[in-house]
């Protein structure tokens, strides 16, 4: 056991400082996005953002407390609690933006469970990982624990969520990465993820951005045809199981793993179609031409981008951006939050911005290195995935270079569930960092 | 958890190197990203973003019409008017009071509505917001020759619901409204956005989908004070109209239906038992569609939600009562198919029965039926046969058991909103409700459909649709088809939905049909349903509310009795609520739709031929 000041020594500032100016930054933009072209105030998300913010950094700084070795043993009891708590807000949670996603607490007060289920997913998967790194190449293996993030992505995605729901693919590539699965495995898995997405947005695409529409592509996703495309995958995988049976030739199996790939990646893109309607389809392709969708999607985009540019160097000044406080930005303190930070403080302030989350995340990876337990090396993997793709799908959202998904960028977007999420996550790898020569 | 002996065993750091190089790629690519688009072109975005916008105007799309099973006439129709939409951020701070005030006396809206459609938070938007939606050109001309005085103000047309049949249309047709917040964050992933029209009730609710259309749209370069750019882009993105909507409901039937009800509280369904068509559905009282739509609705509709007799009710569907005898249809049913009591065996009724410390009296009092079987018992509708044979013979649970053959205390699934499933009592329940146990006096009541038996019209209805359809009761439906809204081609037909089937035989069925016949030349109801046109069979039905002169009048009945083949037949349920004076009419509405649907008449002509046009409102004594 660590005693309480050679913890308060041994803890990472540097990385707790980084969260702090990130906060910061979020608060007074949060600030900035509720000023009109007038300059009056016109609601006080800050304050409430204030109240997360110090709350969080409690949460955060508090749960460096824990014991990581004690952790492992409450992970199932967390994850499982969880669970339930998200099939109750599946069942009687509140609607928000078209998602029963919300649970309410009191009042306007609210948490979102698929965001605290995030951390919840990554403990347990670190713990199976753990306790099943002696069979490291087992199938056994990759199908538990790809499980035990594919149910709350299921269920998130029933609310439907897609974008929280797609988090949970990257945080297991990264826990599954670090945690020892065999490459193989995560190949098929991102080969059988890309084909599901690609062919989900591939009819929309052809349709309307496309300039030249390929033929030879719609047997992928129209009906009938698909149909005879996954037969005749599962013709050639039932071949090439056979062959690799009788003859063990290296090929067939690899032969087996594109046609499984196929078949799956295909049957997921046709449950899309089913499930996902055409306007979310939408919001996933927008970006590659704004001017499909002048009037939704494509509106926010082109907004967000001009306010970007037109930030240029040094930005316009704090509360001088004309984009945010003229122009329509939409949900510019949670989704658009980076559009503002950047018309505002310019390129100076976005790659201060780039840096700070890169000195977060290179920093956990590097604690890393020196660490015995394999739970723990899960763990922070797992955080520094979600840090990192959150970052990835919402900055290059606002820059028009990634799909809309309506994920927020960690410490600045506006909201609480998200913030506090983060901060509990990275508690625990504080925790770990600050006790890693304490054996 | 640590393990000192095989330290990494099966980690190695090179895992580490790849997510940090890959991380840094990411930051490499976004950097350089921001660099470009801010420092490369970032002075084509800062000219962009102060002088020329790309505006992007409306094109609102046209709703589909509503017809009737014919495809003839319309019973919904488009108007043009127009709607005034404002761009807040484009009106100067100094002129808004000044702006809103003129807005508001020229529109005729108080001025409190248009802060309420635009509240400060929205300033500074750029978007349109809809002032009001129903204008007419004159107010759009008055603008528009003053319109440097109206910064920010625009104005496109909107069609508008005409709402052709009112009166008992109303609840089938429904009406259509801005869509509410609540609505938006529903139906946020199905493509509606805020200002929207969307269907709030009735056919323009459930087929809501198909009915709209989507909005096309134009496109203009405009500089920062909203003033066209000549020569910059302008394309046009044309609406879809939406598709058109072919309604079971046949225009004449329902007028004969909503005619021969009258100013009555209570309602009307007429069925096509062999593909579950609904020919008519009439509620009264009902309201105008029109008047919840134009300007001051609201109003309107909030007299509508007060009114104690509940004109937004569709009685037909929303309302359940106690069947009464209309019960003994399915009693009957019971008893043949069971073999519960021989056929010609003979109850006599002396007028009361006693039972517990209790005198159940039949509805003749005395000095009662005499003896009766089965038949006989339908056709005068013996209450004293019912409760003996129902509580020593049948049981409480085989009549529970064909209650839900016939499809009581079930959703009939209707395509209409709001439907109640009714209520079927069981001993079960009734312990646990009220832990209390099931009584025989709890059976005899049940045996003649009162107590807690709760049924809505079109339940009785599909009551007699099974014995119609000797077996299967079809879904009851609305919609007909889904037409092309230029060519008229149909696109989707509603075909025929087993609701359910029964385990009952066929001779069963066959006489319990005669039996209903009987009840029309022996029975109850020999003298109100004499149509000549067509042989008709069915069953009264009077239900005790606790009230000494009125009772609610039901009555349920299919017709041509002689024709070969369901295809053929209609089935005809009338229910009058005892709210209204008493006068027995039920059986009399019925007749009135009969005669005039087989022998092609109007009301008027149809009541005047049975010699019920401006019939006294007779005191008739209690008629089961």
């Amino acid at each position: 056991m660590l005693s309480v000041r050679s913890l308060v020594k041994s803890i990472d500032w540097i990385i707790v400082s980084a969260i702090v100016v990130l906060m910061v930054i979020g608060i007074l933009f949060i600030y900035s996005s509720g000023v009109n072209s007038e300059g009056i105030l016109i609601n006080n998300e800050y304050v409430k953002q204030i109240i997360w913010a110090v709350s969080g950094l409690l949460l955060m700084l508090g749960l460096t407390a824990v014991e990581p070795k004690r952790l492992p043993d409450y992970t199932a009891l967390l994850y499982g609690a969880m669970m339930v708590i998200l099939v109750y807000t599946r069942l009687f949670g509140k609607v928000v933006n078209g998602a029963r996603s919300w649970l309410g607490l009191f009042g306007d007060l609210g948490i979102q469970p698929s965001e605290f289920m995030k951390i919840a997913a990554i403990l347990f998967l670190a713990r199976y990982l753990d306790s099943t790194k002696h069979e490291p190449a087992s199938f056994r293996r990759f199908t538990v624990s790809f499980g035990i993030m594919l149910l709350p992505m299921v269920l998130i995605l029933s609310q439907p969520d897609f974008g929280t729901a797609l988090v949970y693919f990257p945080l297991y590539l990264g826990v599954a990465f670090i945690g020892g699965i065999t490459l193989r495995y995560l190949a098929f898995l991102l080969l059988t993820g890309s084909i599901a997405i690609v062919m989900t947005v591939m009819p929309l695409w052809q349709n309307l951005v496309a300039t030249e529409p390929s033929i030879v592509l719609r047997i992928f996703y129209e009906e009938p045809y698909v149909f005879f495309v996954i037969a005749l995958a599962g013709f050639a995988f039932a071949l090439s199981v056979l062959g690799y049976r009788f003859f063990k030739k290296r090929y067939y199996y690899w032969l087996s793993f594109l046609a499984l790939s196929i078949i799956l990646g295909l049957s997921a893109s046709i449950a899309g179609h089913m499930v996902l309607k055409d306007y979310q389809i939408m919001r996933l392709v927008v970006f590659l031409d704004p001017s499909v969708d002048p009037l939704g999607s494509g509106w926010n985009i082109v907004q967000s981008i001009t306010a970007i540019g037109s930030g240029g160097f040094a930005g316009k000044g704090f509360l001088q951006g004309t984009q945010s406080h003229y122009r329509y930005l939409p949900q510019q303190s949670t989704d658009f939050i980076f559009s503002i930070i950047s018309e505002e403080l310019g390129f100076i302030g976005g790659i201060i911005i780039f840096t700070l989350f890169l000195v977060i995340a290179l920093r956990l990876l590097l604690s890393l290195r020196t660490l015995n337990s394999a739970f723990q090396r899960n763990l922070i993997a797992g955080v520094v995935s979600m840090l990192l793709f959150h970052f990835m799908i919402n900055a290059g959202m606002a820059m028009g270079i990634m799909p809309i998904t309506g994920i927020p960028l960690l410490f600045l977007s506006y909201g609480g569930s998200s913030l506090w999420a983060i901060c509990m996550g990275i508690g625990l790898c504080l925790g770990i960092g600050a006790r890693r020569y304490d054996l | 958890m640590s393990d000192l002996s095989g330290r990494n065993e099966d980690f190695s750091p090179v895992k580490i190197l790849v997510i940090a190089i890959v991380a840094l790629m990411l930051f490499l690519w976004y950097g350089s990203f921001l660099l470009y688009l801010q420092i490369v072109k970032g002075g084509e975005y800062q000219v962009r973003a102060v002088t020329i916008a790309s505006k992007i105007e409306k094109l609102p799309s046209q709703r589909g019409e509503i017809y009737d099973r014919n495809y003839n006439l319309p019973l919904v129709l488009n108007v043009d008017t127009f709607a005034v939409s404002l761009v807040p951020a484009e009106l100067p701070a100094d002129l808004r009071d000044t702006v809103f005030s003129k807005l508001a006396a020229l529109t005729d809206i108080p001025v409190a509505e248009i802060h309420r459609k635009v509240p400060p938070a929205f300033y500074r938007l750029f978007q349109s917001i809809e002032i009001v939606s129903s204008v007419d050109q004159s107010v759009i001309t008055a603008i528009a020759e003053r319109i440097d005085e109206f910064p920010g103000v625009s104005w496109y047309a909107r069609p508008m619901r005409n709402y052709l049949e009112g009166g008992s249309f109303s609840h089938l047709i429904g009406y259509v409204g801005e869509i509410s917040r609540d609505e938006l964050k529903l139906f946020y992933n199905r493509g509606y956005q805020s200002g929207d029209i969307i269907g709030k009730s009735g056919v323009e609710r459930v087929y809501d989908s198909s009915l709209r259309g989507i909005d096309g749209r134009q496109f203009k370069t405009v500089d920062v004070k909203g003033r066209r750019i000549e020569g910059g882009v302008r394309d046009v993105v044309p609406p879809v109209m939406g598709k058109n909507v072919s309604l079971t409901i046949d225009r004449n039937t329902q007028l004969l239906a909503e005619k021969a009800l009258g100013e009555r509280i209570g309602s009307i369904v007429v069925l096509k038992p062999s593909t579950g068509e609904i020919l008519a559905m009439v509620s009264y009282p009902s309201y105008n569609s029109n008047s919840i739509i134009a300007k001051g609705g609201n109003n309107e509709y909030a007299r509508l939600l007060n009114d104690p007799r509940n004109p937004l009710i569709n009685r037909a569907i929303q309302s359940s009562y106690p069947p009464a005898s209309t019960f003994k249809v399915i009693m009957t049913a019971g008893i043949i198919e069971e073999n519960a009591f021989p056929l010609d065996a003979t109850v006599l009724c002396t007028g009361e029965i006693n039972y517990g410390d209790r005198v159940f009296r039949c509805w003749i009092r005395k000095p009662g039926h005499g003896k009766l079987d089965l038949a006989g018992a339908l056709a005068q509708s013996c209450d004293v046969y019912f409760w003996e044979v129902g509580r020593d013979k049948l049981g409480i649970e085989r009549i529970v058991d064909y209650s839900k053959q016939f499809g009581f205390g079930e959703l009939s699934g209707v395509d209409l909103l709001g439907e109640v499933a009714g209520f079927v009592p069981t001993p079960q329940w009734k312990e646990r409700r009220f832990h209390e146990k099931w009584l025989g006096g709890d059976t005899l009541n049940l045996s003649i459909g009162q107590g807690y038996m709760l049924t809505t019209p079109l339940q009785v209805a599909n009551m007699v649709a099974l014995v119609v359809n000797e077996g299967v009761i079809y879904r009851p439906h609305i919609l007909k088809d889904i037409r092309d809204p230029v060519s008229g081609t149909i696109l989707t037909k509603t075909t025929p939905e087993l609701l359910s089937a029964s385990r009952i035989s066929k001779d069963t069925f066959k006489l319990t049909k005669e039996y209903m016949r009987g009840v029309m030349t022996t029975g109850t109801a020999r003298y109100p349903v004499n149509t000549k046109v067509v042989q008709v069979a069915g069953k009264t039905g009077t239900a005790e509310v606790g009230l000494d002169d009125r009772w609610h009048s039901w009555f349920v009945g299919y017709g041509p009795y002689d024709a070969a083949s369901a295809d053929d037949m209609i089935v005809v349920v009338a229910m009058i609520e005892a709210s209204n004076p008493w006068e027995w009419w039920a059986p009399y509405a019925t007749n009135i739709v009969f005669q005039g649907y087989f022998a092609g008449q109007s009301y008027e002509e149809a009541a005047g031929t049975l010699g019920l046009l401006n019939r006294p409102r007779a005191a008739v004594g209690r008629v089961e």
